[in-house]
């Protein structure tokens, strides 16, 4: 299946310039909606089955929740209409992932852009300028390399165990990063495949929130930096690419961005969590612009 | 009455008593086990071999578990206070566990963001560190300045703990180690952040070690050096703000942050400079309120250094050259590192400088090779302990070029890399003088 999140981002930008056009939220929301249905029927035609966009006609009033957000702490609550399923945490994490790596510039283009638009240089070209774009785009690929690499291994960490929380830092040393993004997946009822919510609407809901609340736009440019990532799982899930940190804590410094996802169902007691502890990646993401 | 009061003083822990033992276990990098657990086991492993002597490693496990989680469990430093070797008895001993799993990834740097610009103000690294696995190992001095230096925080971490006025007995949180090049001073202040953060892992979760580049804090523009260092130190401060964390502060070099002020009056130096060494004195008086950092300097040339950073310096230790049996002793560790890795061979048992003696030096069959040695090692006297560490590559380099030899080969030609090193001394000075 194609991932869809170019999309997103695209509808993202519309709605910020809807909302300078238009002052009352309700109408934008409403606008960015209409506009982002369009955008999928344009880009899929009849793959989006009528259902999915109902729903996801339906789903955003829980998840808007602008007031409380500063430009220091932000969270970012979404509430599933029902149990997903474990593949689906993964894609949510790893959909995040190529999203914040290329919201906050540590990606030239789009993580499925990338692969299809950054070509190997021509032969043909100047000297100079061959090699220069040569040097770029081994880079590149080590880069790709790296993130592809990360995004397979956490698709068997999830395989693994259940993954309560995945953190994406950026810039700094796992303890204390710039700027620092947290996925909540402890409060997600997980169902079997036949049961389970189809992920790409719940993709769409959770990309929705994000857009909603904005999370990206008041950030300064930033530098090329490292990103890690890290996720919880079980102490005797046996993972053993991603290193243990039984030490680690999550940072209180740095720019933080909480996004929770939930079912709305009945609260999972903290305890469930004891034996779970962090894993870091062992490599470090390092940025890459052109 | 008076089984009593022995039944009591059994039932109380005697600090005074029971000597302090420290136990260092390496948990594996890829271990995910609890630390409860892994302590229980190291007990069960220490309880089954009452005596040793000396420090002491166990890689090698029975018990199942304990190989699948840990790399090593040593004893360490009991040599540092007691010179001799001698059995200690652990039952009696108060035994001190430190779990710990170290790091793998390298530094990070800290920036600092002028307009344009991004300066690259220092290293930072999370300990313990891979990297500085083994270095306070490595270093071999005289004098007793390790436990010096081990005893002098221990004291500043008491004191902060029993909240003692700092206005009436004052204490600095710096530390400057000074003498000639290549003694170590820099690696003793890494080695002293790695060792404190592995003792003190039950206070603080994890240490921070920021490497500052002091040439990177003199601006291009005039005036806003000063500026610069004040950032820097607020960068700090954020570190230190996090109480769960050890932070050690390592100043380079300092004498180029804090020349010596009087010397501007000659006129020879600019007034910037004076700037840069009111902002790091200013700042290091802000950050020695906090209970959880070290300020760590090292210098070359103590007289070209302020007097008042000289004199907020808590411990101001000079580091010399190594000494006879501290060469013979780093001589030593190269020779086990180089069987170890199968370069020397076939492996032959050297006696430690101590053996040597109680036998009188006397020559035979077992102590011959080590009597060599130790006669390499009188001529070695006066190299750096950063020369006498590459000598060993260089006598292979230039004297053996075949894939192994014999420990006698190899100290054949250790002897003559050891005159060429004088001869090229000699030459340098000649050429200089």
């Amino acid at each position: 299946m194609v991932p869809r999140e170019e999309g997103f981002i695209q509808t993202g930008q519309r709605r910020e310039e809807v909302v300078m056009a238009e002052p009352r939220p309700e109408v934008a929301a409403v606008d960015a909606q209409l506009s982002d249905l369009e955008r999928i029927e344009d880009s899929e035609g009849s793959c989006a089955s009528q259902t999915e966009l109902l729903e996801l006609a339906s789903a955003h009033g829980p998840s808007r929740n602008p007031e409380h957000l500063c430009p220091g702490d932000s969270m970012v609550p979404v509430v599933f209409p029902g149990p997903v399923s474990s593949e689906g945490c993964c894609r949510f994490a790893c959909e995040l992932l190529k999203h914040i790596m290329y919201q906050r510039q540590q990606l030239p283009l789009p993580y499925d852009q990338l692969t299809v638009f950054y070509a190997k240089p021509s032969p043909q070209a100047e000297d100079m300028v061959r090699k220069k774009a040569e040097r770029s785009y081994k880079k590149f690929q080590q880069a790709l390399v790296e993130l592809e690499g990360i995004l397979s291994h956490l698709e068997s960490l999830f395989a693994r165990t259940r993954v309560p929380r995945v953190l994406i830092l950026l810039g700094g040393n796992a303890l204390c990063p710039k700027e620092f993004y947290e996925l909540d997946l402890a409060r997600l009822t997980l169902g079997r495949v036949g049961q389970s919510l189809s992920t790409s609407a719940c993709l769409r809901r959770l990309f929705r929130a994000l857009f909603m609340a904005d999370a990206f736009s008041e950030l300064k440019a930033a530098p090329a930096m490292g990103t890690i990532v890290m996720a919880q799982g079980h102490r005797e899930c046996g993972e053993d690419w991603f290193r243990p940190k039984l030490n680690y804590q999550v940072p209180k410094r740095g720019h933080r961005l909480t996004v929770t996802l939930s079912c709305g169902g009945p609260p999972i007691p903290d305890s469930t969590w004891d034996d779970y502890i962090w894993f870091q990646a062992p490599v470090t993401l390092k940025g890459f612009r052109e | 009455m008076d089984e009593a009061v022995g039944d009591l003083k059994q039932a109380l822990p005697c600090v005074l008593e029971s000597p302090v033992i420290n136990v260092e276990v390496h948990l594996r990098c890829n271990s995910t086990a609890k630390k409860e657990e892994i302590k229980l086991s190291v007990v069960k492993l220490l309880n089954r071999h009452n005596i040793v002597f000396g420090d002491y490693t166990w890689t090698e496990f029975d018990d199942a578990f304990l190989s699948r989680n840990v790399q090593s469990v040593s004893i360490v430093d009991t040599e540092l206070k007691v010179k001799e070797r001698q059995p200690i008895d652990l039952s009696k001993c108060t035994l001190a566990l430190h779990v710990f799993q170290l790091n793998e990834e390298g530094p990070s740097s800290e920036n600092l963001e002028e307009e344009s610009e991004n300066i690259i103000a220092a290293n930072h690294w999370v300990l313990p560190a891979v990297e500085f696995h083994g270095l306070w190992e490595s270093l071999v001095y005289d004098v007793e300045v390790k436990s010096h230096l081990l005893d002098y925080v221990t004291t500043t971490l008491l004191f902060s703990d029993k909240n003692v006025d700092s206005n009436l007995i004052a204490w600095n949180r710096v530390v400057l180690l000074h003498g000639p090049p290549g003694t170590g001073k820099t690696s003793l202040c890494k080695a002293l952040a790695q060792k404190l953060t592995i003792r003190l892992s039950c206070r603080y979760q994890y240490g921070q070690l920021i490497e500052i580049n002091s040439h990177s804090l003199f601006s291009k523009w005039f005036s806003e050096s000063g500026k610069l260092v004040t950032k820097m130190f607020q960068k700090i401060q954020e570190l230190i703000d996090d109480k769960e964390a050890l932070v050690f502060v390592l100043i380079d070099e300092v004498e180029s942050l804090t020349a010596a002020r009087n010397a501007c009056r000659a006129g020879t130096e600019p007034s910037d400079a004076i700037r840069v060494v009111n902002a790091v004195l200013t700042q290091i008086d802000q950050i020695k309120r906090h209970s959880n950092v070290v300020i760590l300097t090292t210098s070359n040339i103590t007289e070209k250094i302020d007097m008042a950073f000289v004199d907020r310096a808590d411990i101001k230790q000079y580091i010399g050259p190594p000494s006879t049996a501290a060469i013979f002793k780093i001589y030593l560790s190269c020779v086990e590192e180089l069987m170890k890795c199968q370069i020397i061979y076939p492996r032959q048992q050297l006696l430690t400088l101590r053996e040597l003696e109680m036998i009188g030096y006397v020559e035979n069959n077992v102590s011959r090779l080590s009597l060599l040695l130790s006669e390499i090692s009188r001529k070695s006297e006066g190299l750096s302990g950063r020369v006498l560490r590459k000598l060993p590559f260089l006598a292979h380099a230039l004297y053996i070029q075949t894939p192994t030899i014999s420990v006698e080969g190899f100290l054949q030609a250790l002897s003559l890399v050891v005159d060429k090193q004088f001869e090229e001394r000699k030459k340098l000075s000649a050429c200089t003088g």
